[in-house]
C-alpha cells in the first residue's frame, strides 16, 4: 500500500486511473501481454470515498462465501476499482474470514468488513446465519449450476444427444427434473450412494478417485465436492417444490472507462423470486467480443490489454445473461478533439463515441470519390464520363443532397437491391426451380422500385399463400421448407435473432428456450404445402394447432418472442404473427433493417454480424442503432429515406484516409472502409468499362449481372469473386474476400482479354472516332476510376503508346486499370 | 483437455529404456525431450500431401478391427494379415494391406466433438472452435489451419506454397494470418477429362513482350495507390496476391505440375481415374514441383445408412487404389522421405451399428495413418479398447497431431505468433509430437 502513497497526485491529464504495482504479482494467471508496463508511473489522484459492493453482506451457511468489490472515487468523480489494491479486514475472525477479496462465513452473527486505501475507510455490514444447521441443498438451485460449471453437462461431454459412457445430462441443464432421475434413478444407484457419499461416481468420478474419460473436474477437498457431498448426506433430494427460483443475474460494474493493462474485478449476483441472492461470481462463465481489448482470464478477474477499443464482456449463469463493457481510450497525446462539422444527427452521435475514444475522425472525401462510392453503394454502377464531368462542374452547395436524390430514383436502384434482398430471402433457383426464383424476384423488384413500406412487404411474406410458380412471395415458404427451417429464417432474417440454439436447447447466450422457439413455430405448424407440379407448389395455412417440442414431448401453444401465450386464431395465425413482427413497437424489426443498411453502406453494422442482435452481442454505438432504429419507425419504414439520412450524413462522405488516431480504428466509423466491388458488380463494371456485354445463357444480350435472378448461371467469374450461394438467410455467405484465383483471373482469363480486345468494344469505337491517345487515355480514366487521369497515369499511357501501335497500348492501358486497385476497391 | 502430464508418456518407448538405467524426475524427462527433438531434427524440405477423408472415416471397419467385440460392434469386415507381420486390417482394403510397411496407424486419436463442422475445424487447425455453425461455411476458421501454418513458417518453393484439390475446404482458411496465407485452390477435379488449372498462363494475345509491359504499368500505376491506401487490408493482401500470381505464371514447373495429362496413361490408371486417384497423383506432382503443403478432400463417407456396403462399394474402392499407387510412386521417385503423407478425418464411427445398418460419429477414439518423410512403416501408435469406443492407451489429441506435422515439415511446433490486434495465439496450441513414429 505504502508504495502508492509515496506518489503525489499526479495532473489531471494522469488522473483517475491507477496501474498498480501491487496488481503485478497478482497477475499470476494473467496472460503476458497483460504485464503492467513498468516504466509507466504508479500514480493516482486523490481519492474521496471508497463503495464496497454488495453494501450488506449476508451469508446463509458455513464456508459460504462472497466477493466482494471495493471501488474508489476520485475528486474528479472518477471511479476505478481497488478491490485488490485496498486492505480489507472483518471485525470478528471468528464469525468471518477473508480469502483474497472474498469473505467466508465461519460462525454465526453479526461483524463489519473494512477496507482502507488512500487514507481513506468505509465498512459494510456483514451477517452469518445458518452455520450450525445448514441450509437444505436443491437440485435444481444448486446441483445444476455446480454441474455446469464443471462443465460436466456441455455438449462435448455427458451434455450431448447420446450422452457419455452411458451417462446422459442435458445440455447445459435445459432439462433439471430428467438431470435429476438421471442422477439418482438410473445406474442402479451407483451415482450417487447416500450410505458412503464419497463412493457416489458423481463425487469420485467428478474428483478423479475413480478412473474418468473426462479427467479431473475438481479438488477431492474442493467445495464443489462438498456440496455434492452435502447434497447427498442430505438424502440426494430434489428439495422444496416450491423453492424460489432463479430470475436474473445482476453484474456490478454494468461499464467501465479503464487504462490498458489494468485490472477489474466482476461480482455476479444470481437474484431468486423470493427476493434473496448469492454471489454467483466464481460460477459463472465469461466471453469477450474482443479479448485483445479486455478478456477475463479467471472467473471475475478482468484484465484489459494493449489495444484501445470497447469490449462486451457476456456473463452468463444459468441460463440468465449480462453484459459488462468496458472502454479503453486511445492512450492520450492530447485530449483536445477537433469537433468536425455534422451535416445530420448521425454525425453527432458518431462523434461523441470517438471523443470518448479520443479518435479523431479522417476529412471529408472529395466529389470524385464521393460520386463513385454514392454510385456503387446504392446502384451498383459505374457514373459515367458525363455524369462525373457534370457533377465536378456543379457548383451548387447543396449538390451531393441533390445527387443522392437523383441516384435513389435511377431504374438501377431496383436491380442491385433486389439482388441484395434475393441473398438474403433466399432465392436459390436450385431450391426454388426456375418458375418460382423468377417469380420471388421478380416481385422483390417490384416491391424496391415501388420503394413500398418495408414493414408492408414483409408482412405480405410473412402472410403469403398461393401458387409459388404464379405468386412470388410465396416462394419463401419454399426455400424453407420445414416449420424449424422457417421459424429460424424469421428470427434471423426479420429479427436478427438465431434460434437455431433453441431449437434443441436453451440458447447458451441468450434468453431464448425451446419454448420460445416452438412457441414461435406453432404459428406455422399448420402450414400445407402440396404439390401442383414438380416445380411448383400450393402453400397454404390449413389452421392452427401448438407445436411439439421433441424429446420433452411437450405441446407449446403459439406465443411470439417474449409475448403471452394464444390457444385459438379465428383465421391465419401468420397474420397476427405479422401484426406483432412488423410493428413499430417490436424491439428488434427496426433495429435490423437499420443495422443491414448501415453495414451495407459503412462497411461494418453497428453491431456485428449485422443480422445477430443478441443483448450479448451490444452494439458498438448504441445511440447510433436506436437512432436509427427510431429513423425507421418515424418515416414509415420507407427504407430510401432511411438511406437518404446515411448518405447525406459527413460519417457516409468520410475519405477512407486515416489519421494517427483512428487508423487502428475498425468498429467506430472514423473513418471509410474501403470495401472491394462484389462480385456481381465488378462485372458489370468491367463489361461497362471494356464496352463488351457478359452473355449470360439463356438471358437476352446485356442483361447486367445485378439483374440475374438465377444464382445458379454458370459463371466462374461469380464463383471467384464470391457470389452468395444463398443457402442460409445471411449475407454472410457473400464472400469479398481476396485471392489469388481472382488476381490471375483478371489478369490472364481469355475471357476477359476477348472484352478488352472486343471488335464492338470501348477500344474499338474510340479508334473509330479517331481519337487521340490523350483522349483514349482520358476516356478510360473517367469510365473505370470516374475522374480524370492523374498525372503518372498520363506518364504510365505515354510510355504504352510510344511502345507499340494505338489498339494495342490502348489495350495494356485498359488491362491495367482493370487490376489496378483504384477500380477493383470503392474508396 | 488432457492433463498437462501427458506428453511425458509419449517417449514411452526410450522412457523405459532410459528409466531402466535410473529414477527418472521431470527435469529428466524434459531434458529428454530436448535431445529427442534434435535427434530426430527433421528436414527442412519436407512436403506434405494431407489427404482429408471427410465425413467421418470408421476405424473399426478399416484399421481398429475388434473381431472378439459382439457383432453388432464389431460389423461385416474382417481383419486380413498384411505387409507386416502381426499387423492387421479390414479386408475392404486388400491392395492397402500390401503397403503396410511403408505408413503407421495412430489408433488413438481423441476429441470430443461430434459435429462435422467442428470437428473439420479441429482435425484441419488442430484447435476446438469457438460457439457457433460450422458447417457449410467456407473459410470458417477461427484459427489458422495447418497448410496456412506451413504457408507462413514454412520455406517457400515454387508453387504456391498451399494448395487445395479438388475445392476449397470448408476449415482450410488462413483465419487471421490473413488471405495471403489461404489456399491456392484448384476448384477441379482431376479426373475430369478436361481438366485444367485456369487462368495460369498468359491469353494467346499477349506475348511475353506485351505481358512485362503491362506489368510495369501495373506496378507504377498501384504504387501511388498503394502509398495512400497502405492501411487498408483488402488492398493489401490483394497485392500479395498480384506478386504470387506474377511467379506463378512464370514458372514453368508450375505448369508441368499442374499439367496432369503429361503423365503416362499406365501411370494414371495406376493410380485409378478416380477423384481420389487423380488428386492424389495430381498432389505428387505438385510437391514434386515445390508445394510445402497439398490437401485433398475426399467425400461422402458419412456412412449413417448402409455402412458396409457405402464402405465396400462406394467408397474403399478408390481410396484402396490410391493410397498404394500414391505410396508406392513416392518410393519409386525417392520422394517418400521428403513427402508426408496424412490421412485423416473429423471422428471415427459409433461402436455399435445403429437401427440403419450405419453408424453415427464418434470423436472419442479413431484412427489416423501417417507415412513418410522419416516415419517408420509398419508401427501402430496408441490403442483403442475392445469395443473401439474410447482410448485404451496413449491419447493423441489433434493439437498433437499439429505438431507432429509441423515438427516434421521442419516449423517448430511452439510457435507463437500473434493476431493482427497483437493477441499471442501458439500454432499447435500446447501439443506435442508424437515422438514414436520417429524412432
Amino acid at each position: 500500500m505504502r508504495t502508492f502513497l509515496q506518489h503525489p497526485p499526479r495532473s489531471p491529464q494522469q488522473r483517475g486511473f491507477v496501474v498498480a504495482l501491487i496488481t503485478m504479482t497478482s497477475f499470476v494467471f494473467g496472460q503476458p501481454q497483460y504485464l503492467p508496463a513498468t516504466d509507466e508511473p504508479t500514480h493516482h489522484s486523490q481519492v474521496t470515498s471508497l463503495i464496497i459492493s454488495p453494501a450488506q453482506i449476508k451469508l446463509g451457511g458455513w464456508n459460504l462465501r462472497q466477493q466482494v468489490l471495493v471501488t474508489a472515487q476520485t475528486t474528479e468523480g472518477n471511479q476505478f476499482d481497488v478491490t485488490h489494491l485496498c486492505h480489507l479486514t472483518t471485525q470478528d475472525h471468528r464469525l468471518a474470514l477473508l480469502d483474497g477479496s472474498r469473505v467466508i462465513a465461519k460462525s454465526d452473527g453479526q461483524t463489519n468488513l473494512i477496507a482502507k486505501f488512500g487514507g481513506t475507510q468505509t465498512s459494510v455490514e456483514v451477517s452469518v446465519n445458518g452455520c450450525e444447521s445448514p441450509p437444505p441443498v436443491h437440485f435444481q438451485r444448486d446441483i445444476i449450476p455446480l454441474l455446469a460449471k464443471l462443465r460436466c453437462n456441455g455438449s462435448g461431454c455427458h451434455g450431448k444427444q447420446s450422452g457419455q459412457n452411458g451417462f446422459r445430462l442435458s445440455i447445459f441443464g435445459f432439462d433439471p427434473r430428467g438431470d435429476f432421475d438421471a442422477l439418482t434413478k438410473e445406474a442402479r444407484g451407483r451415482r450417487v450412494f447416500p450410505g458412503d457419499p464419497n463412493r457416489s461416481l458423481v463425487i469420485s468420478k467428478a474428483s478423479g478417485l475413480t478412473p474418468h474419460g473426462g479427467g479431473r473436474r475438481t479438488e477431492p477437498a474442493s467445495d464443489d465436492i462438498e456440496l455434492f457431498r452435502r447434497w447427498i448426506i442430505q438424502g440426494a433430494r430434489w428439495g422444496d417444490e416450491n423453492a424460489a427460483h432463479l430470475e436474473s443475474i445482476e453484474v456490478k460494474p454494468t461499464e467501465r472507462i479503464m487504462k490498458m493493462r489494468d485490472r477489474q474485478q466482476i461480482l455476479v449476483t444470481a437474484l431468486y423470486s423470493d427476493g434473496s441472492h448469492r454471489d454467483v461470481t466464481t460460477a459463472s462463465s465469461y466471453a469477450s467480443n474482443m479479448d485483445v481489448v479486455a478478456d477475463v482470464t479467471e472467473p471475475g478477474s478482468l484484465y484489459t490489454g494493449t489495444t484501445p477499443g470497447e469490449a462486451a464482456i457476456t456473463i452468463q449463469y444459468m441460463g440468465q445473461v449480462a453484459v459488462t463493457r468496458i472502454l479503453v481510450p486511445q492512450a492520450a497525446s492530447t485530449d483536445s478533439f477537433d469537433n468536425p462539422p455534422i451535416h445530420n444527427q448521425i454525425d453527432d452521435l458518431v462523434w461523441q463515441k470517438l471523443q470518448k475514444l479520443r479518435i479523431q475522425p479522417s476529412g471529408i472525401c472529395d466529389d470524385t470519390t464521393f460520386l463513385r462510392r454514392l454510385f456503387l453503394d446504392t446502384i451498383g454502377t459505374l457514373p459515367t464520363p458525363q455524369e462525373v464531368e457534370e457533377f465536378l462542374d456543379n457548383t451548387h452547395p447543396e449538390k451531393r443532397s441533390e445527387k443522392i436524390r437523383d441516384v435513389l430514383s435511377r431504374s438501377e436502384f431496383a436491380d442491385f437491391w433486389a439482388l441484395k434482398w434475393s441473398d438474403v430471402l433466399l432465392v436459390n433457383s436450385q431450391a426454388l426451380g426456375a418458375r418460382g426464383a423468377l417469380q420471388f424476384h421478380h416481385w422483390i423488384r417490384q416491391q424496391m422500385r415501388e420503394n413500398r413500406p418495408y414493414d408492408e412487404w414483409v408482412r405480405e411474406i410473412l402472410t403469403a399463400t398461393g401458387n409459388t410458380g404464379k405468386y412470388g412471395p410465396v416462394n419463401f415458404y419454399r426455400a424453407a421448407v420445414t416449420t424449424n427451417e422457417v421459424t429460424k429464417t424469421i428470427g434471423q432474417a426479420f429479427l436478427g435473432i438465431r434460434l437455431d440454439c433453441a431449437q434443441c436447447h436453451h440458447h447458451p447466450f441468450e434468453k431464448w428456450g425451446q419454448e420460445d422457439f416452438y412457441g414461435l413455430a406453432a404459428y406455422f405448424t399448420g402450414l400445407q404445402r402440396k404439390q401442383l407440379s414438380a416445380d411448383r407448389d400450393l402453400v397454404f395455412h390449413a389452421g392452427y394447432r401448438p407445436a411439439t417440442i421433441p424429446v420433452l414431448e411437450k405441446s407449446v401453444p403459439a406465443r411470439t418472442l417474449g409475448g403471452a401465450a394464444v390457444e385459438s386464431f379465428s383465421g391465419d395465425p401468420r397474420v397476427p404473427l405479422a401484426d406483432w413482427l412488423t410493428s413499430p413497437d417490436n424491439p428488434w424489426f427496426a433495429r435490423l433493417v437499420a443495422n443491414r443498411l448501415w453495414k451495407h453502406f459503412l462497411g461494418r453494422g453497428i453491431v456485428e454480424p449485422e443480422d445477430d442482435l443478441r443483448s450479448t452481442n451490444p452494439a458498438t454505438n448504441e445511440p447510433l442503432l436506436d437512432y436509427l432504429a427510431g429513423q425507421v419507425v418515424a418515416l414509415n419504414f420507407d427504407l430510401q429515406a432511411v438511406m437518404r439520412l446515411i448518405l447525406n450524413s459527413r460519417v457516409y462522405q468520410l475519405s477512407s484516409e486515416t489519421n494517427e488516431t483512428n487508423f487502428n480504428d475498425q468498429q467506430n466509423f472514423s473513418h471509410h472502409i474501403t470495401k472491394r466491388l462484389a462480385a456481381e458488380i465488378l462485372l458489370d463494371a468491367i463489361c461497362e468499362v471494356t464496352g463488351s456485354p457478359e452473355r449470360f445463357s439463356g438471358q437476352p444480350l446485356g442483361t447486367r449481372s445485378i439483374e440475374l435472378w438465377d444464382n445458379r448461371l454458370p459463371s466462374y467469374f461469380l464463383d471467384t469473386f464470391g457470389r452468395s450461394p444463398r443457402e442460409s438467410p445471411c449475407e454472410c455467405g457473400k464472400s469479398n474476400d481476396p485471392t489469388m484465383a481472382q488476381a490471375l483471373h483478371l489478369m490472364n482469363a481469355p475471357e476477359i482479354e476477348a472484352k478488352i480486345a472486343d471488335p464492338q468494344g470501348r477500344i474499338a469505337q474510340l479508334l473509330e472516332t479517331q481519337a487521340t491517345p490523350d483522349q483514349i487515355v482520358r476516356n478510360l480514366c473517367l469510365t473505370a476510376l470516374n475522374r480524370f487521369p492523374t498525372e503518372r497515369e498520363t506518364q504510365i499511357a505515354k510510355k504504352l503508346f510510344e511502345q507499340q501501335e494505338g489498339r494495342l497500348a490502348a489495350e495494356d492501358f485498359l488491362w491495367t486499370l482493370l487490376n489496378s486497385y483504384d477500380f477493383l476497391f470503392i474508396h | 483437455m488432457l492433463p498437462a502430464s501427458t506428453h511425458n508418456q509419449i517417449g514411452r518407448r526410450n522412457f523405459l529404456r532410459v528409466g531402466a538405467i535410473g529414477g527418472m524426475t521431470l527435469p529428466h524427462l524434459l531434458q529428454l525431450e530436448k535431445v529427442f527433438a534434435s535427434d530426430t531434427a527433421p528436414k527442412s524440405d519436407v512436403n506434405c500431401l494431407f489427404i482429408f477423408i471427410l465425413g467421418g472415416m470408421p476405424h473399426q471397419d478399416m484399421w481398429d478391427l475388434k473381431p472378439q467385440a459382439p457383432a453388432e460392434i464389431r460389423g461385416d469386415f474382417q481383419p486380413i494379415s498384411t505387409a507386416v507381420p502381426g499387423l492387421q486390417i479390414s479386408d475392404v482394403l486388400p491392395q492397402t494391406a500390401k503397403v503396410t510397411d511403408k505408413f503407421s496407424i495412430l489408433r488413438s486419436l481423441t476429441h470430443t466433438d461430434s459435429d462435422h463442422g467442428r470437428g473439420f475445424h479441429i482435425m484441419m487447425t488442430g484447435k476446438e472452435p469457438g460457439a457457433g455453425d460450422f458447417n457449410g461455411n467456407q473459410n470458417n476458421n477461427q484459427h489458422p489451419c495447418i497448410g496456412s501454418m506451413v504457408a507462413k513458417l514454412g520455406t517457400p518453393g515454387a508453387l504456391p506454397p498451399y494448395i487445395s484439390v479438388p475445392n476449397f475446404m470448408n476449415s482450410g482458411g488462413p483465419s487471421f494470418l490473413g488471405a495471403s496465407y489461404g489456399p491456392f485452390v484448384i476448384a477441379a477435379d482431376p479426373a475430369a477429362p478436361d481438366f485444367s488449372v485456369r487462368d495460369t498462363s498468359l491469353p494467346i494475345s499477349v506475348n511475353s513482350a506485351r505481358s512485362s509491359r503491362r506489368r510495369t504499368a501495373l506496378q507504377q500505376i498501384n504504387q501511388l495507390e498503394q502509398e495512400a491506401e497502405k492501411l487498408s487490408k483488402q488492398v493489401r493482401s490483394l497485392d500479395v496476391f498480384y506478386e504470387k500470381a506474377f511467379n506463378l505464371m512464370t514458372s514453368q514447373a508450375a505448369k508441368e505440375a499442374f499439367d496432369i495429362q503429361r503423365e503416362p496413361d499406365t501411370v494414371r490408371e495406376e493410380y485409378g481415374m478416380t477423384s481420389m486417384g487423380q488428386c492424389c497423383l495430381l498432389g505428387r506432382r505438385m510437391v514434386e514441383a515445390g508445394c510445402r503443403f497439398v490437401s485433398i478432400e475426399n467425400g461422402h463417407w458419412d456412412t449413417h445408412r448402409k455402412n458396409t456396403w457405402s464402405l465396400r462399394e462406394l467408397l474403399c474402392p478408390s481410396f484402396d487404389q490410391a493410397v498404394p499407387a500414391l505410396l508406392n510412386d513416392l518410393e519409386q521417385r525417392g520422394l517418400l522421405d521428403s513427402t508426408l503423407v496424412v490421412i485423416t478425418t473429423e471422428f471415427g464411427r459409433t461402436p455399435r451399428i445403429n437401427d440403419l445398418a450405419g453408424r453415427d460419429h464418434w470423436p472419442n477414439v479413431f484412427s489416423v495413418l501417417m507415412a513418410g518423410a522419416g516415419i517408420e512403416g509398419g508401427q501402430i501408435v496408441g490403442a483403442s479398447d475392445k469395443q473401439a469406443a474410447a482410448v485404451a492407451d496413449r491419447p493423441i489429441t489433434p493439437e498433437d497431431l499439429t505438431a507432429t506435422i509441423l515438427h516434421v515439415m521442419g516449423i517448430d511446433y511452439e510457435t507463437v505468433l500473434k493476431t493482427p490486434l497483437g493477441r499471442p495465439v501458439p500454432l499447435a496450441d500446447g501439443g506435442k509430437p508424437v515422438f514414436e513414429l520417429f524412432s
